[in-house]
């Protein structure tokens, strides 16, 4: 007796792909999903004329399906290349979100129901190579360490491996697959147990429980002799039997009689998986219905403590666990989709877009709820950093973190227009704006929201969104009815005009520091097609240039949002300005006749103008994940008017090379429209927001201070990475600031919400009588 | 002149990146609404930074409706012929006759050596090649008797049973240039698939090319018209037109008719990665190809 290795029980289907009628393994596999089983399976015989492969079908599968776990029953690798078995592997694995296991086997004794000659003579039979029992499992042994190096693809060096059965000269590794794929291995000869011992994940058996004490056993000696746990390897049972009125034998009767049967394999014999073999689709829905569920709290009844609901992770995974964090009581919702360092996922979660990161655990929740659950877990570690993360574009925003937890949202994208009359949508905080802008156009409709199109709707829209359209249609705020959101103390609430007003004022400008928003209502507008231009202007007299350009935009119709771009010095090379402007107008007409006075600002290099969408022009970011390193270092503020005083101090900066990237947007015109009181946001006047990227803190905040800070009028926190205690005061005008910590204390007391322009709450009147939760 | 009188046929050819995962699978999407006969993605089994191009195809085709898929082509050097054939048969089963097979001989022989493959000269691998096609049209035999038995110098095969068979007759295209894959591809294939961009000498390179394969087919006493020439093309929409497939719409089918008149191709896959450019090569370039080709056929045939 082995005892149970405590894996969370999971139930699977193992389907004949007959190709008579190809579509009915496809149904059946279908049906599992539905039904609630994790895995579907189909057997992958050497030669066998009236099946699919396997692998085709797998593939297939995996387009027609959304959830439910992909493997065969088991592949036969002695037919293919072990490389590209592992970039198959990746790919598939890539293709459907994580859904694929690898599970391979000899061909010597494939899965029960296959007839005919030895296993290995039908590979050679169809052109594999000669093995015998002995050489088969070698050769797979040799196989596995191929695929693991081909699928290592964090590793640069090239695989070399010089085997009896394989040799690689060098192949390159990767993709990197979505997930972690575990390799099982199915047979039951004593060699190929042992291997299943000392290299796989998973051990696929199809022998009756008589066998299974003796083979476990093997495995976990196996294991033990390789420094191996030996619970670290889940065991996976086929299965098949009837179902009947009156008990016949071993998985022949009533349900209830399955599950006795079954209870002994999975407590006594630890098996985590119980594959039922059958194409009856009568039989998988009244095991899913009867069986899986019984056994599961029979199974938990009969064991000293239940099984565990989420996936088991490996000792080298939790090897890289950080410190202080309760890894093992991430709430249930949340656990399969966290990552922690050792996760494959990692390297595409731990950074942003400017940041880089090393958090200690990324949680993933998909709704309010798991919000909830997320910020209770987030509670129990206040000694932690804190990053909230909807696109990962925060600047401002830390996002990311050294040790700590990340709550990321970007599986709450959903875009969904509520009324088409008032042009009302609504959207979750992880969908992208060039997502929102694609939706939109369709309806003839925009949201302006910045001018990148990677940028994240949480970050942008609780903050400002000075975007495309700002003079034209105000900013991303502006349009903002209402917001729903999980605060501190896991409460989920709405704020809108009517609804916890001072909340909805809160959040539109400062709603980092409130909670997380997890839907966000706007009425958008109409926008047809938009004038497009960028301009490269001589920038050689750039006080002159900037000055001319601030007056131009001033002076334009709000039809008319530009920008200016400038970079640093650059030895033997003239230097150049970019201007853009979008023109909300589609007559050619109009948008020359707007264009021109800014185009006329100095002698051009370049232009472009086209008529084109807005969707269009927000299209420009692509959907590799984020791998930035180090942090960004900026400054920001806001200015009422382009002087020449100002021109002629951001010439200067411009000249002392410590800036490479230097940005002014153009605000004013609808923006101004709106009362400085209605919102967090509350800089009204001003007509331009400039910001500079350097590379050293010190040299720029120095030259910025002395330089531009003179000019300044407040800041949009957004583009601000400087962390001394005066920003925030810029951010917010006193009369704004008094009123948001007095909100902090209602809302956030315990600051859990501190990664973006921190306020601190007004004190508590009776500090005494404050409690902690 | 040529004109091996074939329907004509617009197909896509996309890059197979593994990178945004599903930018391949969109585009085939995309191909398949718009109207598109094929879409075709090459297969570099040691590239990582690209799908498996077996697993891409399988999951695409699953993921559309009417359009055919190919590799463009397969690479046979890291693959068991009679796998491939079961496979090919499988994926043309599931997706209801929508495979066709493009297949080549291989190239990258370090590359291939460094996965594991053996590393063939180029002679030898066009004799692997018509081996391996050889097994695969056995298999795909279903209904011959007895096993099959191919006693090859690169594959053998001894007794594997036969079948399946696909859902319709899959086609062979095979990818060549050098005179020897070209008797080869008029001996045994069904279509032949080259690239415009890898001849050095533009289209007119058609012409000798062509005459290869003609006198291949005639050798194994085939009609030459059995083997449908294909071509992967590349462009640019523009405004004013400025070069062979550089111009606007209307430019573009101009082109095409004269490669199809002149040269008997008869498909043209197109290689884009933008929905843009698909969906005008499928909206305006293909009807009216086919339309300056229908009219120039009729003058023919009058
Ligand atoms: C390339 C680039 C271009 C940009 N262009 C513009 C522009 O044109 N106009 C403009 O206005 N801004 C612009 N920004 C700034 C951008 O709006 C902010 O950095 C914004 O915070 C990014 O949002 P995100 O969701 O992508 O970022 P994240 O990094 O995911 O979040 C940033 C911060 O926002 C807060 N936050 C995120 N999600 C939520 C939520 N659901 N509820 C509550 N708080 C949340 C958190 O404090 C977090 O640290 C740009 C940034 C970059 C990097």
């Amino acid at each position: 007796m082995s005892g149970n290795y405590g894996h969370r029980l999971e139930f699977g289907t193992f389907i004949t792909p007959v190709n008579a009628s190809p579509e009915t393994p496809v149904a059946l596999a279908r049906r599992a999903e539905a039904l609630g089983y994790d895995l579907v399976t189909f057997p992958d015989d050497p030669d066998q004329p009236a099946h699919l492969d396997a692998w085709t079908l797998l593939s297939w599968v995996a387009g027609r399906t959304d959830r439910i776990h992909l493997a065969a029953n088991v592949l036969t690798a002695p037919l293919r290349s072990p490389a590209v078995i592992a970039r198959s592997a990746a790919s598939l694995d890539l293709l459907s979100g994580g859904r694929l296991q690898l599970a391979l086997g000899t061909g010597d004794r494939v899965a029960a129901g296959s007839a005919g000659a030895s296993g290995l003579d039908a590979v050679e039979a169809v052109g594999g190579p000669r093995l015998d029992p002995r050489t088969a499992v070698d050769a797979l042994d040799e196989s596995i360490d191929v695929v693991r190096a081909v699928l290592d693809a964090g590793d640069p060096t090239p695989v070399r491996y010089l085997g009896d059965h394989h040799r690689l000269a060098g192949a390159s590794r990767g993709p990197l697959p979505a997930h972690h794929i575990p390799i099982w291995l199915g047979g039951s000869d004593p060699r190929l147990l042992r291997l299943v011992g000392t290299k796989a994940d998973g051990w696929l058996a199809t022998s009756g429980p008589d066998d299974l004490g003796t083979a476990n056993k093997i495995i976990d000696e196996a294991a033990r002799a390789a420094g191996r746990d030996p619970a670290e390897i889940r065991r996976l049972l086929n299965v098949s039997g009837r179902f009947s009125a009156t008990r016949q034998g071993f998985l022949h009767g009533p349900a209830a009689d399955w599950v006795e049967d079954l209870l002994p394999l999975v407590v006594e014999h630890g098996i985590g998986t119980i594959v039922l073999m059958t194409d009856d689709g009568a039989t998988l829905e009244r095991f899913a219905r009867e069986v899986a569920p019984a056994l599961r709290e029979a199974v938990d009844r009969a064991l000293p403590a239940p099984l565990p609901r989420t996936a088991r992770r490996t000792a080298s995974v939790r090897a890289k666990r950080r410190p202080g964090i309760a890894y093992d009581e991430v709430p249930a919702s949340l656990a399969d989709g966290a990552v922690e360092p050792g996760d494959i996922a990692y390297a595409h979660v731990k950074s942003t877009y400017l940041r880089g990161g090393a958090p200690g655990l990324v949680l993933r929740p998909r709704d309010p709820a798991e919000v909830a659950d997320a910020l209770a877990f987030a509670r129990a570690h206040r000694h932690l950093p804190l990053g909230v993360r909807s696109g990962g574009h925060g600047i401002s925003g830390r996002s990311t973190n050294d040790g700590g937890l990340v709550i990321s949202l970007a599986r709450m994208n959903e875009i969904r227009v509520l009324d088409e009359a008032t042009r009302r949508v609504r959207i979750g905080p992880g969908a992208r704006w060039m997502d929102v802008a694609a939706a939109l156009a369709p309806y003839g409709w925009a949201l302006t929201s910045g001018d990148y199109g990677g940028v994240g709707v949480g970050g942008l829209a609780t903050a400002g969104g000075v975007g495309w359209l700002a003079r034209k249609h105000g900013l991303t705020i502006d349009h903002l009815r209402a917001v729903e959101l999980v605060l501190a103390d896991g409460t989920q609430v709405r704020a809108s005009d009517t609804e916890n007003p001072d909340l909805f004022w809160a959040v539109r400008g400062a709603g980092a520091n409130f909670g997380i928003v997890t839907a966000f209502e706007f009425e958008v507008d109409e926008v047809g097609p938009v004038g497009w231009a960028q301009f490269a202007l001589d920038a050689s007299r750039p006080t002159d240039l900037l000055t001319r350009w601030g007056a131009a935009v001033e002076a334009a119709p709000r039809d008319l949002t530009s920008a200016i771009l400038m970079g640093p010095p650059r030895p033997g090379q003239p230097p150049v300005a970019q201007v853009m402007a979008m023109v909300d107008s589609d007559d050619p007409a109009t948008i020359v006749a707007q264009l021109q006075p800014v185009a006329d600002i100095a002698p051009g290099y370049d232009q472009s103008v086209v008529i084109t969408s807005y969707a269009s022009v927000m299209a420009n970011a692509s959907d590799a994940p984020h791998q930035a390193q180090g942090e960004p270092i900026s400054r920001t503020g806001l200015l009422a008017h382009l002087t020449p005083e100002f021109a002629e101090a951001a010439a200067r900066l411009l000249a002392s090379g410590v800036v490479y990237f230097f940005h002014i947007r153009s605000i004013g015109g609808a923006v101004t429209d709106v009362d400085p009181d209605a919102m967090a946001w509350s800089h009204r006047g001003a007509n331009f927001h400039v910001t500079a990227f350097g590379r050293h803190r010190g040299r720029l905040d120095a030259l910025w201070d002395d330089l531009l800070g003179p000019h300044l009028r407040g800041t949009y926190l957004s583009f601000e990475t400087d962390l001394r205690p005066e920003r925030v005061g810029e951010a917010f005008p006193p009369r704004t600031l008094a009123r948001l910590r007095t909100l902090k204390r209602r809302y956030d007391p315990d600051c859990l919400f501190r990664d973006n322009f921190a306020i601190a709450p007004e004190p508590t009147p009776e500090p005494s009588a404050r409690t902690t939760p | 002149m040529t004109d091996y009188g074939h329907d004509l046929l617009f197909g896509a050819f996309v890059t197979p990146t593994a990178q945004p995962v599903h930018h391949a699978v969109d585009l085939a999407v995309t191909a398949d609404r718009a109207g598109l006969d094929l879409v075709t993605f090459q297969d570099h089994p040691y590239q990582p930074r690209f799908h498996d191009t077996w697993t891409l195809l399988s999951y695409a085709a699953a993921r559309t409706e009417r359009i055919h898929l190919s590799g463009n082509v397969l690479n046979l050097p890291l693959r068991q012929p009679a796998v491939l054939a079961r496979s090919a048969a499988s994926l043309d089963l599931l997706s209801g006759g929508r495979f066709e097979l493009g297949i080549g001989a291989g190239g990258f022989w370090d590359a291939i050596e460094a996965m594991g493959g053996r590393r063939l000269s180029p002679g030898q691998a066009v004799d692997a090649l018509e081996e391996a096609i050889h097994v695969i049209r056995e298999v795909w035999a279903a209904d011959r008797p007895g096993g099959i038995r191919v006693d090859g110098t690169y594959y053998r095969v001894q007794g594997a049973k036969r079948g399946p068979a696909p859902a319709h007759d899959v086609k062979v295209w095979i990818g060549a240039y050098k005179p020897r894959m070209l008797r080869l591809t008029g001996r045994v294939a069904d279509g032949w698939l080259p690239t415009l961009q890898y001849l050095s000498g533009g289209p007119a390179d058609l012409t000798a090319m062509n005459a290869h394969i003609d006198e291949g087919a005639v050798a194994a006493g085939r009609d030459p018209a059995g083997v449908r020439r294909l071509l992967n093309i590349g462009g640019r929409f523009a405004t004013n037109g400025r070069a062979l497939l550089d111009g606007p719409p209307e430019q573009w089918a101009e082109d095409l008719a004269g490669l199809a008149l002149e040269y008997g191709v008869s498909a043209f896959i197109l290689a884009a990665d933008d929905p843009a450019t698909l969906e005008l090569f499928a909206a305006e370039v293909a009807p009216a190809t086919r339309e300056l080709v229908a009219e120039e056929r009729a003058r023919a045939s009058r």
